[in-house]
């Protein structure tokens, strides 16, 4: 029965995909009908697997070792968790956002098909199974940037995909290092090295692990392969931004938690020249990323610098190898998650409603659609870290994780550039907040709209109140946290 | 439970009143009073009953953390007082105000925050409420929307986000190094913590962040801004109460984690003396009402930060200071709430703050006059009343601190001058207010008798009548404040019971008096008057409005060099020397005033990191564009007539040939020959473009292999 359902949580989406373009479907409340009832019904089977222990099922075999096979434990939980219900919301704002646009059809099924093989991704059992996985989100969800078929998007594109590509064909070569190195490619919490065969080629595996963690930091938009997402972000529909940076991007974080983790283990690369590389790059990507995102003034550029910035802080968490810093990041990749989706529907929703795409046009909005522009401030506070908001608690253990490393330069380095992006994040968001709502007397006030009726206001309304409440009730889940992150060090 | 409740009560009431107000306006106001009654009764209630503790598990991870010992029960008291006073004030003061929903919403989550911050027993749950304060309370500065008040509003947020960074760092750090933030666990661990160091970084952001929050010089900047645009009952609950949130995290830390430390107490000293005799300053050169209260505020901040530094200083022998820091913070809550609600008063009849337009007001108001004396002469220190008390404290420590050993004369003639001073501003506000006549409309003045209704004058006076109350019952009634915070201040017991009207005492206070009756004459007097502005030229007033503070500290700096320089001699180098002096001096009286300097050099600052993070952040799209523009070149751009001439423009032609031979004749456009000719196009360009960008995918596959081949071969034999 649970095998079941894991399978169907990759085969639904698929299938419902497949069948969407090919159906054209003329009566559109049937479809959107249909649509909502897959993302339902994988939201559901979603919790119903949160509460299982662990699942296991082999697809197949394509020689003796190399396998694709599915197994749920933790890790996969909580990202499969946040798929289903992130790509739920959104599909419900898409109803309304795409409106009657031409390829209506073809985005919603490239959107049920990156949501399959991001399923696929989550409950992975080995790096070859995952592997394969990354490439297919890839390609599935290029056409999700490419939907205005604009030359911008079609550049962006483009971007988005070699940029991954490259990035992935980094992390290829890691992988076949690895399958060299280790015991074998299934993912056991604490790595699978095997010894004696490292023995003597630490230094070369070191490199190879760098490298591959830096390839699949493409998808995570870590430097210097994070290129693609403030390209792909600006021309693709909000709902795809807002999956592309909450949910897809954390694909790579789930491939890089996966390598460090499960296939290398957290053991080996501690206290090497690898793991302050990693944290280098990852601390200047938080830092580049908030400056950038505050010298940009078109709305959802500034976003998808915010997500280089944010996903880096998740990374930062990872890096530090410390079960601590890693609950931070694991906690951080929730609440960004929520929090971005938040934001990315509220630019949409000025983009459709008001037509209105750079920050600075937006004062005075605050009386004209006061429900979105109360969600983007709480949203907002909630990405600063001002208490009691989530954003708070997994920057508090993310920098105490840090200050207790014991990494001497890294260990106060890297709470002091989250706090100096905090506020950079401070002086991104909230003017746009203070604009809107204080005008000040010489701006025309902008009349009164319905903000997109309730399938755009309501998901935004939910995730906005979820930012904070995630905040405020983080105490009912830190210890399944705790667990989680202890249990990524075998 | 009653800590939770009073808490969350006025949160919960601020959605209720929101949605009241929607219906009926007045009962929104009722209700918003009402509820600052029940929490004022809940106080009382608290405040006869045992200390308590709390616990809300779970939020925000570690949960939440309230006590109730006797130094937060006489805040919390004075806090629901203040706020209910206020609020009684405020259905007067912004009936004829927009938005008032959005006022009464915010004020009453301010409340249950402020309360917050008060009962918190480690700064983890303090530091939640302090920011969820400083968001809530930004709404009082901004309530106005004029663009004095949206500027004002964002220094305030500005100040209030990067101190409550700088404070949350210095959580971390104190996290990580002494396993918790506990308030009273941290003197025993401190004292066996081995780094030091850490420990005072980590104090010095939380010193950053709550002194932010206080007025504390340098990062009072937003204090003088933020208190004339807001709301007069807002303005009285931001220097009464939301200053005194600043105090509480630095009592908190100066009295625990650096408790008996001199080093400690040394620098709060200095930081407290600056601002004491920087915020007087300010004070004296303002012409607006609010300003100079505002400025007022700074300076008492600064009297207060000087006790407690003096608290470190003195060691276990703090008594004096303690008392004094303590009940120098409760005087001046409620010297300022009488003062802003007078100030309130006047901005609700006449809509003006300039010392010139509302000269004479106050005349044939007794209440109101009666009011602003009883204010006026218990900031500055009038025997009798309860300013002189508390001052006398802080006083009588600076001596002890002299007596121990320390030079600290001149810190002792800067608190006197700075009690002089305080007198002599306070003077310029009674004279103006109430003994000099407007020009032109004291007519008009003198006739408005209904210039406040029954709740607000009860109210006023409600909190006028406090000040000698306590004044006059010094030994009894300020004694027992000062006991019931020793507690939480860790005094030392007092050697000797302190005979406030002792002469000795009353020495200091004559001493002050003194200073400030010749700073007034001499210094306000000959001032404005050789200005020729304040009395006589009227009109003359009106263009200078906005420049007035500036000319005038300008002016007066260069008097005092000039005179300086004359007693050197007027020779060349002298000259030079003074000017350039004046030059840095003025420079820097504009860093404290204006935020002149301070801004270029963050700008430059940023947009140097901004250039420096576009240049990081396009490397790699420069590096492969580069590529593309070199080694991965594209071919030159394909002509019309390749197109043309190719295999696929033949098999359109034979295809139009067929298709018109069936009698198929297309329009021009959709023959095949243009057919095929777009679509060998659109194939061409998606090959170069996919080429191309295959080529840089290819080409970091080919880095990665040729850095693990160099690898192998060179480094690793």
């Amino acid at each position: 029965m649970i095998k079941t359902i894991m399978l169907c949580l990759i085969l639904l989406p698929w299938a419902a995909g497949f069948l969407l373009p090919v159906l054209k479907l003329k009566n559109r409340r049937g479809k959107c009908a249909l649509i909502s009832a897959v993302l339902l019904l994988e939201a559901a089977g979603a919790v119903v697997m949160l509460l299982q222990k662990s699942a296991e099922l082999t697809l197949f075999s394509m020689t003796k070792t190399l396998t694709v096979a599915l197994r749920m434990d933790g890790v996969s939980k909580l990202f499969m968790a946040i798929a289903a219900f992130g790509f739920l919301l959104s599909g419900i704002y898409a109803f309304r956002y795409l409106g009657h646009s031409e390829r209506e059809d073809s985005f919603f099924g490239f959107f049920l098909l990156s949501l399959g093989a991001l399923m696929g991704m989550d409950l992975s059992s080995n790096l070859i199974t995952m592997y394969l996985f990354f490439e297919l989100i890839t390609l599935l969800s290029m056409p999700l940037v490419l939907h205005d078929r604009t030359e911008e998007s079609i550049r962006a594109a483009l971007k988005y995909l070699f940029y991954s590509i490259a990035g992935a064909f980094l992390a290829l070569l890691g992988i076949f290092f690895l399958a060299r190195y280790t015991t074998t490619l299934d993912f056991v919490s604490g790595g699978s090295l095997n010894m004696g065969a490292v023995a003597g080629h630490e230094k070369l595996l070191l490199v190879v692990i760098f490298l591959a963690v830096v390839g699949f930091g493409a998808k995570a938009g870590m430097y210097p392969l994070h290129g693609w997402l403030p390209a792909a972000h600006p021309v693709a529909p909000a709902p795809a931004s807002a999956v592309l940076s909450g949910i897809i991007a954390k694909a790579g974080v789930l491939a890089i938690l996966r390598l460090v983790y499960f296939s290398v283990g957290a053991d080996f690369v501690k206290g090497t020249w690898v793991q302050m590389a990693w944290l280098g790059l990852a601390l200047l990507t938080v830092f580049m990323g908030s400056m950038m995102a505050y010298r940009e003034k078109v709305f959802k550029k500034r976003l998808a610098y915010s997500s280089v910035s944010q996903i880096s802080y998740v990374l930062v968490g990872l890096f530090f190898l410390t079960p601590e810093a890693a609950m931070g990041g694991l906690l951080h990749i929730a609440f960004h998650a929520c929090i971005k989706i938040c934001l990315f529907l509220v630019a949409g929703s000025f983009i459709v409603n008001c037509g209105k795409h750079r920050v600075d046009e937006l004062a005075g909005y605050g009386k004209a659609m006061p429900k979105t522009l109360w969600s983007f401030t709480l949203a907002s506070l909630a990405l600063i870290g001002i208490p009691p908001a989530s954003g708070f608690v997994s920057k508090w253990y993310l920098a105490s994780g840090a200050l207790n490393s014991g990494l001497s330069v890294y260990s106060w380095l890297a709470p002091v550039v989250l706090l100096v992006s905090a506020l950079l994040t401070a002086g991104y968001l909230l003017p746009i907040t203070i604009q809107g709502f204080f005008p000040g007397k010489n701006v025309t006030i902008p009349e009164k709209n319905n903000e997109g009726g309730i399938l755009m206001w309501l998901p935004i309304i939910v995730l906005s109140a979820a930012a904070v409440l995630l905040g405020i009730l983080s105490g009912c889940f830190t210890d399944a946290f705790s667990a989680l992150a202890n249990s990524m060090f075998g | 439970m009653i800590l939770l409740a009073m808490i969350f009560l006025p949160m919960v009431s601020g959605f209720v009143c929101y949605g009241v107000g929607r219906r009926s306006k007045p009962w929104r106001s009722r209700l918003a009073a009402m509820t600052a009654f029940a929490e004022l009764a809940l106080a009382v209630f608290a405040a006869l009953g045992k200390n308590l503790t709390a616990c809300v598990p779970a939020v925000c991870g570690f949960g939440l953390h309230l006590e109730l010992d006797g130094f937060r029960k006489v805040y919390i008291l004075i806090i629901c007082f203040m706020w209910l006073m206020t609020l009684i004030l405020s259905d007067e003061y912004f009936a004829h105000y927009h938005k008032r929903g959005r006022y009464y919403f915010f004020n009453l989550m301010t409340l249950g925050a402020t309360l917050g911050v008060f009962l918190a027993s480690d700064l983890f749950t303090a530091l939640i409420f302090f920011e969820i304060m400083s968001f809530t309370s930004y709404t009082w500065v901004i309530q106005e929307q004029t663009d004095g008040a949206i500027r004002a509003a964002n220094t305030y947020l500005a100040v209030a986000v990067i101190g409550g960074l700088a404070a949350l760092m210095g959580l971390f750090l104190l996290q990580s190094t002494l396993g918790t933030t506990k308030i009273s666990e941290l003197y025993a661990l401190a004292q066996a913590c081995e780094s030091k160091k850490t420990l005072y970084v980590a104090g010095g952001c939380i010193l950053a962040g709550f002194g932010a929050k206080a007025g504390m010089f340098p990062l009072h900047i937003w204090l003088p801004k933020a208190h004339p645009v807001a709301p007069a009952p807002a303005s009285a609950l931001l220097s009464g109460v939301l200053t005194k949130s600043g105090i509480w995290g630095i009592l908190a830390i100066s009295c625990n984690l650096f408790r008996y430390d001199s080093r400690w107490g040394t620098v709060i000293l200095i930081l407290g003396t600056v601002t004491m005799v920087l915020g007087a300053v300010l004070a004296l050169f303002s012409v607006d009402l609010k300003r100079t209260l505002a400025c007022s505020s700074m300076s008492q901040i600064g009297f207060i930060l000087v006790g407690i530094g003096m608290m470190g200083l003195l060691g276990e022998e703090n008594a004096l200071a303690a008392r004094g820091a303590l009940l120098h913070m409760v005087n001046h809550s409620l010297f300022k709430l009488v003062l802003f609600m007078c100030a309130g008063v006047v901005y609700m009849n006449l809509h003006q703050l300039d010392l010139n337009d509302i000269r004479g007001f106050g005349r044939k108001k007794p209440l109101l006059h009666l009011a602003f004396l009883l204010g006026a002469m218990g900031i500055g220190g009038i025997p009798l009343l309860n300013g002189y008390v508390s001052k006398t404290l802080l006083h009588e420590s600076i001596v002890e601190g002299i007596g121990l050993g320390y030079s600290l004369k001149a810190v002792e003639w800067l608190f006197l001058i700075s009690g002089g001073l305080t007198l002599a501003y306070m003077t310029k506000l009674y004279v103006c207010l109430f003994v000099e006549k407007h020009p032109t409309r004291q007519a008009e003045f003198d006739a408005k008798k209904d210039y406040m209704n029954l709740p607000s004058s009860l109210a006023l006076l409600a909190s006028a009548i406090l000040l000698p109350a306590l004044g006059l019952t010094a030994n009894r009634s300020m004694n027992a404040i000062a006991d019931l915070g020793t507690d939480f201040f860790h005094a030392g017991a007092l050697e000797h019971a302190v005979r406030y009207l002792s002469l000795e005492n009353l020495k200091g206070a004559a001493i002050s008096i003194v200073i400030g009756a010749a700073v007034y004459f001499l210094v306000v007097r000959k001032l404005l008057v050789k200005n020729g502005n304040y009395v006589n030229r009227w009109p003359k007033w009106l263009d200078l409005e906005d420049l007035l503070y500036r000319p005038l500290l300008l002016k007066w700096l260069p008097a005092v060099f000039g005179t300086a320089a004359a007693l050197f001699g007027e020779n060349k180098l002298t000259k030079k020397l003074w000017q350039g002096s004046v030059k840095a001096f003025s420079s820097l009286g504009s860093l404290f005033g204006e935020n002149k300097l301070t801004a270029p050099i963050s700008k430059a600052l940023l947009r140097i990191a901004g250039i420096l993070s576009r240049a990081v952040c396009d490397l790699v799209d420069a590096l492969v564009l580069l590529l593309r523009k070199t080694v991965y070149r594209e071919g030159p751009p394909q002509t019309e007539d390749k197109y043309a001439s190719s295999l696929s423009y033949r098999f359109g032609r034979h295809a139009d040939n067929i298709a018109v031979r069936h009698g198929k004749e297309n329009p021009a456009e959709h023959r095949y020959a243009r057919l095929f000719y777009r679509l060998r196009k659109t194939f061409i360009d998606t090959t170069h473009r996919l080429t191309g960008n295959l080529s840089f995918a290819l080409l970091a596959l080919c880095a990665a292999a040729c850095i693990v081949f160099a690898y192998i071969l060179l480094i690793h034999r």
